[in-house]
């Protein structure tokens, strides 16, 4: 793992997940390619398990691809970039 | 059309009252007694700038009114029984969403494929009760090629004012007979719009109604963001699954006819003023009925007939009016007859399976049986 | 802001929010489908006033009932001639067809192949997973053969259509497939499809995990989404016997047909008022 050191992406991402609208098929948690989400253990008002972010970036970083945003099939998720 | 004196049938007089209400769109399916409405609609309309398309059936056509209404043209279909048969679901679409549409239904014997070319009246009764679910509907009927002009101008005011369906009822005689026929000057016609939203598209719930239980009708494209659905819905048009919303929607749907019934009942009393007994007929039927009740008179029986030109809503207080007994002949096993029953206990039926009208001797042997 | 989060805050003002949740099930394709019709309309620039959604009965039937434009919940089988109207009443209104399909090849079909044959300018979604989810899955007009669904406990014994195939034999000018894997070549399909004329039709494969998936050996969504990922094959001159879908097997997608130049109906009929005004 550790000798595959690439290029590091340049942007920086910031996702959002807005709990209420999300249902728990985890096609974000599949589809992100730097894996920077997870499932939470906690329950929706829906009850259902939301994705959250994993605890430890910078190992991994939301690169603001957006993809995960284009899989919601709930309009529940936001990447933002960071400038 | 140029006003003046014309040679019409009654297909051809719809499809020109029709226009002259101001219609400029139609889709529809060719069927036996009412192709004519459409040829004439073919040929006609793109004269005057509308448009007329040739559908896949009839279900594909009353769909195609109704989403052309709701960019505010006003919009026309034309079929028989069994293509009314087919419609009726999506006439119910339209009783939800209250959108205009005037639906013609030229009536021809009947069950199924019946006597395509000869006439009926065996659909009155689906006219008002042919979709599913309870909901009012406007139905016409008139018995001459100029009343069929005339209150097809009607028929649109109605769709437009109430936001209602309108099934305009013709039969096969009056639909393939030609008589003379006056078009009035264009400055003569009294046309109704439907409401529009006064308010700015923000501030607009589109399905909220008025005082009078009418709301305005907003048209695609100018930022009202529609949502129609035929599922029981709110002010704001968003479905709204709940027994609440249903008794609010439902209700009014049915109470804005209801409440406005006076305005929309016609009839013609023909000799009722003193009459002993009362015959009561619709469409081409009462043709023959006028004859029989002057031949009655002329032997000494005070005969009348009352010829229901709106037959939905139901002009009841004129039966309620007079208290004689009454004769219904229509042209099938009971139908009108069942409901002129609700409002007096005198009455029998003069029935016929279809295929012609009574012969005015038939209808006069009737009433001297019941005033003996 | 970047042109990616200013779609976003786009796409949330074309949505109805005050609805969201959707009714739609987790992991259900509908939503991804919407989403990226409204990432492609935002693209096209076009103003949203002028944009028509119409949907029928059933799942898909619900998407209109989400955007925020002038949108309608017609009866079952109904959209296509309902937005005929429109379209044929105002030519100038950008009208969508957003519907299952149930609701267009089935109880909808001899609409879809005669809005095609007069090539109606229409854009058509027909977001295709195998099955009548709304009454509880049984099967439908697109179920492969063999698949299991409420009403065909022991496989079912009947044929699927071939959607592309059927509508390129109707003349139809734009025709596409694509699974919801297919997040972005959807979205670049519906935007293509937006800037062109006449009936065009784009096909999405899409999951129903609650009432198709479980029943065929793909219990998640996840599982029916890695389905579509290992099984699309992207193949723009496909044969009608590729384009055929089978039972768990291969999925053929691409732009099967793109061409211009054929009337509409609506601008043929142009032609025929100026006639008749003669």
């Amino acid at each position: 793992m550790s000798e595959q050191k690439s290029m590091p992406p340049k942007k920086r991402g910031k996702v959002t997940i807005d709990e209420k609208r999300c249902k728990g098929c985890w096609y974000c948690i599949e589809y992100c390619p730097t894996k920077v989400l997870k499932v939470s253990e906690h329950l929706n008002e829906k009850g259902y398990h939301p994705p959250e972010l994993v605890e430890e970036p910078p190992s991994k970083v939301c690169i603001a691809c957006h993809l995960c945003e284009l899989y919601c099939p709930d309009f529940a998720i936001v990447v933002e970039e960071i400038k | 059309m140029k006003p003046g004196y014309y040679f019409w049938s009654g297909d051809i007089a719809a499809a020109e009252g029709a226009i002259a209400a101001g219609c400029r769109f139609y889709a529809g399916y060719p069927i036996t007694p009412s192709s004519e409405i459409a040829e004439r609609m073919a040929l006609r309309l793109p004269q005057e700038g509308g448009k007329f398309i040739e559908m896949e059936d009839e279900i594909g056509s009353i769909a195609a009114i109704i989403g052309a209404s709701w960019t505010g043209k006003k919009v026309m279909t034309a079929t028989a029984g069994p293509g009314i048969s087919l419609m009726n679901e999506n006439i119910g679409l339209a009783a939800m969403t209250e959108v205009p549409i005037v639906v013609i239904n030229a009536m021809r014997g009947a069950p199924s494929t019946g006597l395509p070319t000869l006439i009926g009246q065996g659909d009155l009764m689906q006219a008002k009760w042919g979709s599913h679910g309870s909901y009012e509907i406007i139905s016409l009927y008139p018995d001459s090629v100029q009343e069929t002009f005339d209150l097809m101008i009607d028929a649109f005011n109605y769709a437009e004012k109430y936001r209602v369906p309108v099934m305009f009822l013709i039969d096969a005689m009056l639909a393939h007979m030609y008589e003379k026929i006056y078009v009035p000057p264009d400055d003569e016609i009294v046309r109704i719009e439907r409401k529009r939203p006064t308010t700015p598209p923000e501030e607009t719930l589109i399905y909220k109604a008025d005082d009078d239980l009418i709301p305005p009708m907003p048209r695609i494209g100018e930022g009202y963001k529609i949502h129609a659905s035929g599922l029981t819905h709110n002010e704001k048009g968003y479905p709204e699954l709940t027994p609440q919303a249903q008794e609010r929607l439902v209700k009014r749907l049915n109470d804005k006819i209801r409440k406005h019934a006076e305005e929309i009942w016609k009839v013609e009393e023909y000799k009722t003023d003193d009459a002993d007994i009362i015959v009561v007929a619709m469409g081409s039927e009462s043709r023959s009925v006028r004859l029989a009740v002057d031949l009655a008179r002329r032997e000494g029986i005070k005969a009348g007939m009352l010829r229901l030109i709106t037959i939905w809503p139901f002009p009841y207080k004129f039966i309620e009016k007079y208290n004689v007994p009454y004769i219904v002949a229509e042209i099938n096993y009971g139908q009108i007859y069942h409901k002129v029953r609700e409002y007096t206990r005198d009455v029998e039926l003069l029935p016929k399976m279809g295929g012609e009208i009574h012969k005015p001797d038939e209808v006069l042997r009737a009433i001297r049986r019941a005033v003996q | 802001m970047n042109p990616m989060e200013e779609m976003r805050r786009e796409e949330e003002k074309l949505l109805r929010t005050d609805r969201l949740p959707h009714v739609w099930c987790p992991g259900c394709g509908i939503g991804i489908t919407l989403n990226a019709f409204l990432r492609a309309f935002i693209r096209s620039k076009i103003d949203p006033n002028k944009l028509v959604v119409v949907s029928g009965i059933g799942c898909t039937g619900r998407a209109a009932g989400y955007v925020n434009v002038d949108s309608f919940h017609t009866t079952h089988g109904r959209g296509i001639p309902f937005a005929v109207g429109i379209k044929f009443a105002r030519p100038d209104l950008n009208v969508v067809v957003f519907s299952g399909d149930g609701d267009l090849f089935a109880i909808g079909g001899n609409h879809f192949v005669n809005a095609a044959r007069r090539n109606h300018d229409l854009l058509v979604i027909a977001v295709n997973n195998f099955t009548y989810g709304m009454t509880g899955g049984q099967h439908g007009p697109t179920t492969p053969t063999g698949a299991y669904t409420t009403t065909t406990p022991y496989g079912n014994p009947d044929r699927p259509f071939n959607i592309p195939h059927l509508a390129i034999s109707l003349g139809a000018p734009y025709v596409a497939r694509w699974t919801t894997y297919h997040v972005n070549q959807i979205q670049n399909s519906i935007y293509h499809a937006l800037h062109k004329k006449g009936f065009r039709v784009i096909e999405v494969i899409s999951q129903c995990p609650t009432v198709y998936g479980r029943r065929n050996d793909m219990k998640t969504p996840l599982e029916m989404m890695h389905y579509f990922q290992k099984n699309s094959v992207r193949k723009d001159d496909a044969s009608f016997e590729e384009l055929e879908l089978s039972y768990n097997g291969k999925i053929v997608v691409g732009v099967f047909r793109d061409v211009q130049g054929i009337p509409t109906y609506e601008e043929r009929y142009e032609d025929i008022i100026r006639r008749a005004k003669k």
